[in-house]
């Protein structure tokens, strides 16, 4: 009888755990999986936006490759890599303080993306050892 | 003794001998002038101000129409499949043929694109047959900064003007143009007999005109008619007649948009046709002709059948003098008008957005360069959201004017609409007549913001979440407060009541002032002014109790700012209208970056969020649960001033963040909440966008309990009403409510327990 219990009350917390954590909350992703999995996939567009970027910041148009990055930003403004790329840029440009709030905020979405989240704090570290 | 007659005709020859000097003086003067002015003349060209670009992509959320509309007011034509800049619509596609567009970071070609629809999100996009990923509509042009007399126009070269369009030109206004020195002894001779019988013809040539525009004053006197025939021969003289041609399209008036004079015949291809000059056909490029001889008479909006008419004699005369076969002619004169329907715009239809540009801006440029340089400023403007939100506050006001229920008619608002990521401003309404150029009540007007103050005292509460959590009972009992040479403070509750201890979630859901008083001067005012400047409001705000429950005057866009900051997680972004300028060639000038700054921590700034969600579920501003779908899970406060002279709303979506401010003008006592007054007009803006879900991104640092909302203690499922709600890690209650205690567990326990049932079970 118990069991019976606990496995009604398992199924029944599974749906309330479902509906409150919405798309939204991917942090309780299961960490058993490898991070590679939990990243998102990045639309056609914001995939093509965000190769425009690295290629101009591999060239050294930063001011053009941040500004694409933020074009993909108002399309998508929850995509965690969107916000790393920026934070890259701009540390780049010198402005560590910017690199480390974006990193930040690239953290507030990374959500269970581990290598996401080292990067992010890399970024943290390189910035505050700039300073 | 010199003989009389010898002597009359040595004066006759000083006399013309001063004479030819006085002229030769007179011509060196005006050839100066001619050369000098005809040189260093640049058109002054006016800063152009663009909305932002629609974006399309797989995943757009825009209903169709709404494209339409753009498509519309962008002055595409609708279903012919000619010259890039027109669409045709089939049920759920559009397709359309986008014009080219130089961006800030580069052109975009014209393009030709098919896009799909269904239930208000653009599903594929394909562009000649092959999947486009993205593509930029061209932004509205939205206004501009003007020289002088609203002059506006875009330069053309000779090259890209047709040929058709000149001869038609020449053949009526000046046919002997390539042939005369400046002017047309046989154009005047024509005209002074045709003015003898009553019938007024110009007789000017094209260089006449020219410098009639450029260089003199409209009066008609005789000297101003010789000193008009010298300068043009003048100027035939030093420069060719396609650099006069050139410069004369450029500069020809041909209308009149409200305050914004239309010059050139560039701008008047845009205006009148939606086209690039070089796409314009022998009809229309007759129209324009025929306009010359006066804009506003044959005004083809206006006036149809003069315009039409006239525009008829310029294609017959193009025909009798050879320009066109008379195939060309029977085809261009069968053609209508074609003029584009295009709603008037005068020098901006947003008045307050783009002052607020204006003043961004001269922060970094010059005046003169604004008005003058052409330069190209790319801002954030949404029109859908300005028009829903200009809608929305007009249309309520007029039923509150009619109502009479807060006050005599006559009362004003303002509205701000932001996106809370990106700090992006993206709607500015700065009165009911949102076209009216006068005060911008959204920017300058400072008014009390009463209680939209207390998020910011709970946020400060619950950034100790060891002492308060949205559980936590507060004291809602009659408070004082005194301080030496002040009278005693003692706020009064908005229905005269005092409800005793009540959760804090409550306190705040409810707007109570003496639970919000207590708490505050417990927590510390200095901390929660501490926490207002992180936020965002630069104003010095005066240390005073009162200032708690909003005894501080703001502008709707500096309550902006600081809801900003709550709605995106405790990360300040500076508000922005703009976010490129470039040169008028494309050369980008600057970016205006968007950055960001963690203000506050996660785990309060996702507290509060949580806490304003309640205010719209179960507190003062539930009236909107009718107005939105349920999952809208939005997070707002009213705010009402103590006297009742000042409405607020402030509240945020998962898209979009928009603050409503009503009163009057004049401060007057009224009897307005923001709940009544404020909240419905918020809702109906918002109602009008299909909001996005306001999904919060929770922190690890943030655990979810269900909670007994009788006892604030733990609860599980068998707990009546219980609620799932946010706390920082560890600060949860421990004991578990009445209620709850049949099954000992809660349902936080039952989880953990089952994890590890299924852990053992899979040998993980």
């Amino acid at each position: 009888m118990r069991t019976c219990v606990l496995v009604l009350l398992l199924f029944l917390s599974a749906c309330a755990s479902r509906r409150e954590e919405a798309p939204a909350t991917p942090s309780e992703a299961p960490p058993a999986l490898p991070p590679e999995t939990s990243t998102r996939q990045e639309s056609v567009a914001i995939a093509g936006l965000m190769e425009s970027a690295r290629n101009d910041a591999a060239a050294g148009r930063l001011v053009q490759a941040a500004g694409t990055l933020e074009r993909a930003l108002r399309i998508e403004p929850r995509n965690p890599r969107l916000w790393h790329e920026l934070a890259r840029v701009r540390l780049r440009q010198g402005d560590g303080a910017q690199a480390a709030n974006l990193a930040a905020r690239s953290n507030s979405y990374a959500g269970g993306d581990g290598a996401l989240r080292a990067a992010n704090q890399s970024i943290i570290e390189q910035s505050r050892a700039a300073r | 003794m010199m003989p009389r007659r010898k002597r009359i005709l040595r004066y006759f020859g000083y006399a013309l001998l001063a004479g030819t000097a006085a002229f030769l003086a007179f011509a060196l003067y005006l050839d100066l002038r001619v050369t000098g002015e005809f040189e260093g003349r640049r058109f002054s060209l006016p800063a152009r101000i663009y909305a932002r670009p629609i974006e399309l992509h797989a995943g757009t959320r825009i209903p169709l129409a709404d494209v339409e509309e753009e498509l519309r007011l962008l002055g595409y034509r609708n279903g012919e499949r000619e010259e890039p800049g027109w669409y045709v619509r089939d049920q759920n596609t559009l397709e359309i043929s986008v014009r080219p567009f130089i961006f800030w970071d580069g052109p975009q070609p014209a393009r030709r694109v098919r896009a799909e629809f269904d239930s208000g999100v653009l599903r594929t996009i394909v562009s000649e047959s092959k999947e486009a990923p993205l593509v930029r509509l061209e932004p509205l042009l939205i206004g501009g900064i003007y020289p002088a007399g609203n002059e506006d126009r875009m330069l053309v070269r000779l090259g890209d003007v047709p040929r058709h369009l000149v001869q038609e030109l020449v053949a009526i206004e000046d046919r002997n143009f390539y042939a005369h020195a400046g002017f047309d002894p046989r154009a005047l001779a024509r005209a002074a007999v045709r003015s003898l019988t009553g019938r007024t013809e110009g007789g000017s040539t094209i260089t006449q005109q020219l410098v009639k525009n450029f260089f003199l004053t409209p009066e008609r006197t005789l000297k101003r008619k010789f000193t008009e025939l010298v300068m043009a021969v003048l100027l035939e003289l030093h420069y060719g007649k396609e650099e006069i041609l050139e410069t004369y399209l450029n500069e020809i008036y041909l209308g009149q948009d409200r305050d914004r004079a239309i010059h050139g015949i560039g701008l008047a291809a845009q205006f009148y046709f939606g086209k690039e000059v070089r796409h314009l056909s022998v009809a229309e490029s007759a129209l324009l002709v025929a306009m010359v001889k006066g804009p506003a008479v044959y005004d083809p909006r206006r006036h149809g059948a003069r315009a039409l008419e006239r525009r008829n004699l310029v294609l017959h005369e193009a025909k009798e003098q050879g320009y066109l076969s008379l195939d060309q002619y029977s085809t261009a004169r069968a053609m209508p008008l074609g003029v584009v329907p295009k709603p008037p715009m005068g020098t901006t239809p947003y008045p307050a957005f783009v002052q607020l540009v204006q003043r961004q801006l001269r922060r970094d440029y010059d005046d003169k360069d604004l008005r003058s340089e052409g330069l190209r400023i790319f801002t954030a403007l949404d029109p859908r959201v300005q028009g829903a939100a200009e809608h929305a506050l007009a249309s309520r006001l007029a039923q509150f004017d009619k109502e009479k229920r807060f006050g005599p008619p006559g009362m004003e608002g303002a509205v701000v609409v932001t996106d809370p990521q990106s700090g992006e401003i993206q709607a500015l309404v700065s009165g009911r007549d949102a076209r009216y150029r006068g005060f911008n009540r959204a920017v300058d007007a400072a008014r009390p913001v009463g209680s939209l103050l207390k998020p910011v005292v709970y946020l400060t509460a619950l950034q100790e979440p060891q002492k308060y959590t949205l559980v936590t009972p507060i004291d809602d009992g009659p408070f004082v407060w005194k301080s030496r040479g002040a009278p005693d403070w003692e706020p009064q509750n908005y229905d005269k009541k005092f409800h005793g201890m009540v959760p804090l979630r409550t306190a705040l859901a409810q707007s109570y002032n003496a639970a919000t008083a207590r708490l505050g001067t417990d927590i510390g005012l200095e901390k929660v002014l501490d926490n207002v400047r992180r936020l965002g409001i630069e104003r010095p705000l005066k240390p005073f109790a009162s200032t708690l429950l909003g005894a501080v005057e703001l502008s709707p866009l500096e309550v902006a700012q600081m809801y900003q900051t709550m709605a995106s997680g405790g990360f300040k972004t500076p508000l922005r209208a703009i976010r490129e300028v470039t040169t008028q060639e494309g050369r980008p000038l600057a970016r205006y970056a968007l950055r960001v700054e963690q203000a506050i921590a996660p785990e309060p700034a996702y507290l509060i969020t949580a806490a304003m969600q309640g205010v719209v579920r179960e507190g003062t501003a539930q009236g909107l649960k009718s107005m939105l779908p349920a999952d809208a899970a939005v997070a707002g406060k009213t705010g009402t001033t103590d006297d009742q002279r000042d409405a607020w709303f402030a509240g945020f979506t998962g898209d979009r963040l928009a603050i409503v401010w009503v009163g009057y003008d004049d401060n007057r006592a009224a009897h307005l909440s923001g709940a009544a007054s404020a909240l419905p007009i918020w809702g109906d803006l918002m109602a009008a966008l299909q909001p996005e879900p306001l999904a919060l991104q929770k922190p690890d640092t943030i655990e979810t309990v269900l909670i007994d909302p009788q006892s604030g203690l733990r609860a599980d499922l068998s707990c009546p009403g219980a609620l799932e709600l946010p706390f920082a890690s560890g600060s949860a209650p421990a004991g578990r409510a009445p209620c709850a205690s049949e099954l000992g567990v809660t349902v936080q326990e039952v989880k953990q327990k089952a994890k590890g049932w299924l852990d053992r079970l899979f040998g993980r």
